[in-house]
């Protein structure tokens, strides 16, 4: 079997393992950690170009998570919009902040690019906690539920399931093309993209303002999720985990980071121990893949299989075509 | 008025302490650690645990501080830069530092409690002082103090004339038989125990909080970068800056959007000198 064959029979295995997940997971609460998988793989989807492909450590992609949130629970809640459009207004509000926030921080270098990015999930908790009136201040906000096929377990599971699945196919597409290749070039070697005409700026712009769109939407169902969101929901410590899904699935993946966010969200839920170290437990297993495998857990899995598997050495002689040769002196002669 | 002035000046130069322990760390290795504020966080904890919680004198809980921070400082050169930098130049160590930083202040909190505890007092003084209280003027003071110090350590010591070979020129001072890992650890060393003493100085400031170490990380750099990485009198001129502005501002429209004037500042000079007030400007990438 070739390659060409093998993608799209494992994306449709994973098509159909979503689908049926309500059937064979095993109560509500499996259901609920599937849809915040969901949630979070929507936001992570589209950091994962920013962060894994083009190499701009942004670390404060929290602040634009909130702001969809409140903005979806502001708009569906406190004026009555229908979910959907909400959810559509969140996303939109989301790649206006993205853009507002890349706009002035993606020319920075690395670490600048990083604390502007944290300063402003920090601006937007203050903000927040400011804005009594509008986001309830320290109280917080309740999150709506979203109309009739959506407001059961199942139904929401589906609709962030869907939502899942477009924003991968969104970023695979990116991924997959030239512009794939040129994100991958700003992040290895940005001097040489730019020598061969890869537009630095405007490609990151680009897909910083994609990854605030998707945090937009994330942040819609994930108010919707949790049902009541305050500030506190929204630490600095929500990006790091983030953050830590790509890194450990491996940059310039995106099967990679997803599976990162599987793990990690449903390991501390089933491992109690683990819970209670929380952070402690992101920041080792970040430290650790950092120093022992950079390239993430993902391609390390790669590197192992590549090691295993027999290496075919094939023979492709190379016979010279005289007569053409012959004619092409000749015809120099 | 006059406590507005005082009272931004101390936290400012906090910042600028903070500013200097980044500039340590930067001349020999090129990096900015993000656990630089959680080195001031922990000599503050660590300070106060010293003396209230094992009733010690304060100048054993100075001591144990100014230890605690060069221990973490060395830790933090061996396990998050050192191996780093031996494989790439790529921007890996920001990672390391970061989750270095995350386990700190979370391993803190587990231990030390989510609540901010209270700083003792260091000198017998009246609380009626007002703006002349040892809380304000010990961290301006000590700010002052650090940036003589490292302008004469590193203009007057054989040491210190190392430390400034590595920063101009790290394989060339390699080259001259200079050791520049052992150099580079021991700046490490030497900023964990410069930010431990920032933080035991400013503890009556702000008390001894896990969660204090990402303020200072991100208000340090803003310091930093306002005065101009590398320069120890722009650290203090960013941050004295920075503190008066967030002062005043709380002054006169309330505390509620501290964060955001700071960064608005950064913002403010980064587009219009990109290298800072004092720094130098940057060489092409090629």
């Amino acid at each position: 079997m070739t390659a060409d064959f093998k993608t799209p029979i494992a994306v449709a295995v994973a098509l159909l393992l979503v689908a049926t997940l309500p059937w064979w997971a095993g109560d509500q609460y499996q259901l609920h950690l599937a849809a915040l998988i969901c949630v979070y793989w929507i936001l992570i989807a589209g950091l994962n170009l920013v962060v894994g492909y083009t190499g701009q450590l942004s670390i404060g992609h929290v602040g634009l998570l909130a702001i969809g949130a409140y903005a979806f629970a502001i708009l569906a809640g406190k004026m009555a919009w229908h979910p959907l459009a909400a959810m559509a207004a969140a996303g939109a509000l989301g790649g206006l902040c993205g853009l507002a926030l890349g706009l002035p921080s993606l020319r920075l270098p690395g670490f600048y690019f990083a604390m502007a990015t944290m300063a402003f999930a920090l601006i937007v908790g203050e903000i927040v906690l400011a804005q009594v009136a509008l986001t309830g201040g320290g109280v917080g906000l309740p999150g709506p539920l979203f109309p009739a096929p959506f407001d059961s377990p199942q139904g929401f599971y589906y609709l962030v399931a869907a939502l899942a699945a477009l924003t991968t196919w969104l970023s695979w597409n990116v991924a997959r093309r030239l512009w794939g290749l040129g994100l991958m070039s700003i992040r290895d070697n940005p001097v040489a993209a730019q020598a061969v005409g890869v537009p630095l700026f405007r490609a990151k712009l680009v897909v910083f303002v994609f990854s605030g769109i998707t945090a937009g939407v994330s942040g819609a169902v994930f108010s919707s999720l949790q049902s009541y969101i305050t500030p506190e929901t929204f630490v600095f410590e929500l990006s790091l985990f983030f953050f830590v899904c790509i890194i450990i699935g491996g940059r310039g993946s995106i099967v990679g980071p997803f599976l990162g966010t599987v793990v990690l969200t449903a390991l501390p839920e089933l491992v109690a121990p683990l819970a209670k170290l929380g952070n402690f437990f992101y920041g080792l297993l970040l430290l650790v893949v950092v120093l022992a495998v950079p390239e993430g857990i993902g391609r390390m899995v790669e590197m192992v299989l590549a090691r295993l598997r027999p290496r075919v050495v094939t023979n492709e002689p190379i016979e010279p075509d005289l007569p053409r040769l012959a004619r092409a002196i000749g015809a120099r002669a | 008025m006059f406590t507005v002035i005082v009272s931004g000046l101390a936290i400012g130069m906090l910042y600028a302490a903070v500013a200097l322990v980044y500039n340590v760390m930067f001349s020999t290795s090129k990096v900015l650690s993000v656990t630089t504020g959680h080195i001031a966080m922990l000599g503050g904890v660590f300070g106060a645990w010293f003396m209230t919680g094992l009733h010690l004198h304060w100048i054993v809980g100075l001591a144990g501080a100014l230890a605690v921070g060069a221990l973490f400082g060395g830790l933090t050169e061996l396990l998050a830069i050192r191996r780093v930098l031996n494989r790439s130049d790529e921007h890996l160590w920001l990672l390391s530092t970061l989750a270095l930083a995350t386990m700190v202040q979370q391993a803190v909190g587990l231990w030390w409690g989510t609540e901010p505890k209270p700083f003792p007092r260091l000198i017998d003084q009246s609380f009626g002082a007002g703006a002349l209280d040892q809380k304000f003027w010990l961290p301006i003071a000590l700010a002052v103090l650090m940036a003589v110090g490292l302008e004469l350590f590193y203009h007057r010591t054989m040491f210190g004339k190392l430390f400034l070979a590595m920063s101009e020129d790290a394989f060339a001072a390699r080259a001259r038989g200079v050791s520049t890992d052992r150099i580079r650890f021991l700046s490490y060393v030497l900023s964990g125990a410069l930010g431990g003493l920032a933080g035991f100085a400013a503890g009556q400031l702000t008390f001894a909080y896990f969660a204090l170490g990402l303020t200072l990380t991100l208000n340090g750099f803003i310091a930093l970068a306002v005065g101009g990485l590398g320069s120890n009198v722009g650290a203090l001129i960013g941050g004295a800056a920075l503190g008066l502005l967030n002062a005043f501002a709380s002054h006169w429209f309330g505390g509620s959007y501290q964060q955001t004037i700071a960064v608005g500042l950064l913002m403010v000079v980064l587009l219009l000198k990109p290298e800072g007030l004092l720094g130098s400007k940057n060489v092409r990438p090629v």
